[in-house]
């Protein structure tokens, strides 16, 4: 009988201590895990997102073409969020951009920062702290060549305990002069969740 | 009575030894295949690619096959692809990443790049690609992992 009782202490001991294991802990991941946390949008989902357009664009022999001996300014437009869910699409634009500034391929303007652009303008030209001959004048900017374009929208499918959602990010350069849609791709991305029995 | 308790005994470490271990096999992590593709030029000028491949897991080994490895230009940039082959009957899932490096050996942009889900069906032949960051890349590095 004793034995007995030692042998289960010995083994709840043993219990507790596995299961000390699971108690809360932080640490660093890798940015770049590729593992879905949920069906929402994630952050690979942004990144494949961006790599798979920016490796789109860059590829796409007229613009190879194109970019092989100027880089074509171009305006990012807002993206239009079709999903049902709450997304930074600026985020996903800015990836976007940011991959292509270093490709060496294409200059942007930022329409975004243009109230602050104005505002220092203005102190330059008018405070009258700014020395004349270096003052950035009005109306020298460069205005863009091309128009970088966006559509997200998510199909969602529930039955039973499986919820399948289908993302479809679709991204159009348009030439601002001519209206021409000179590049077109879209990224598709499946997710499939199924309610565990026991899941919360 | 004294039998009964002990057998109880027995079965509940029988029990919490398979927790335990399942619960390791759930934190184990995976080493994945390496493959490398650097960009040469001979004397005549023509582009060549050298090609390794590294297995670091012998599971890994057993279920997929490098068949090809090539790399091509699209302007200035350099393109990379592999073609990949599933030894099993069941569809598996894998994550791929490419990193880059530069004439030097130097990657660009460091740690910056993310892995992507790739999902092979049984005995299925599928081609992955990807295209270098910017100009300077003349090297690659696929590496080839199980789900985290």
């Amino acid at each position: 009988m004793k034995n007995g009782m030692k042998v289960l202490l010995a083994v709840v001991s043993v219990g507790v201590l596995s299961l000390s294991g699971c108690a809360s802990t932080i640490q660093y991941g890798d940015a770049g895990s590729a593992k879905p946390v949920a069906k929402e949008f994630g952050s690979s989902d942004l990144q494949q997102i961006a790599e798979s357009m920016v490796d789109s664009m860059i590829t796409f022999p007229p613009l190879v073409e194109l970019t092989s001996s100027r880089r074509p300014v171009v305006s990012v437009d807002k993206v239009k969020n079709k999903t049902m869910q709450h997304i930074d699409t600026e985020s996903i634009t800015d990836s976007i951009r940011a991959k292509l500034i270093r490709s060496g391929k294409f200059r942007f303007i930022d329409r975004t920062t243009d109230a602050q652009t104005i505002e220092e303008l203005k102190t330059q030209q008018d405070s009258g702290l700014v020395d004349k001959k270096t003052a950035v004048k009005f109306g020298q900017q460069i205005g863009a060549e091309f128009l970088l374009t966006a559509n997200f929208s998510e199909i969602r499918q529930k039955a039973g305990s499986t919820t399948d959602v289908y993302y479809k990010f679709s991204m159009s350069l348009k030439n601002l002069k001519t209206g021409i849609l000179e590049w077109s791709d879209e990224k598709e991305i499946r997710k499939v969740f199924v309610r565990g029995t026991f899941g919360g | 009575m004294m039998k009964r308790k002990k057998n109880f005994a027995v079965n509940g470490l029988t029990a919490v030894a398979l927790i335990l271990s399942l619960g390791l096999a759930g934190c184990s992590t995976t080493a994945g295949v390496e493959t490398t593709g650097k960009m040469t030029w001979d004397e005549q000028g023509a582009r060549t690619l050298e090609k390794n491949v590294v297995f670091n897991n012998s599971g890994l080994k057993g279920d997929i096959q490098i068949v090809e490895v090539k790399s091509a230009m699209a302007g200035d940039i350099m393109r990379a692809q592999a073609t990949l082959r599933s030894k099993d009957r069941d569809t598996l899932p894998f994550q791929y990443r490419f990193d880059w490096y530069d004439a030097g050996g130097f990657e660009i942009n460091s740690g910056a790049g993310s892995w992507k889900p790739l999902i092979l069906y049984g005995r299925e032949t599928k081609t992955i690609q990807a295209v270098a960051p910017d100009p300077r890349a003349k090297e690659f590095k696929l590496k080839i992992r199980e789900p985290d």
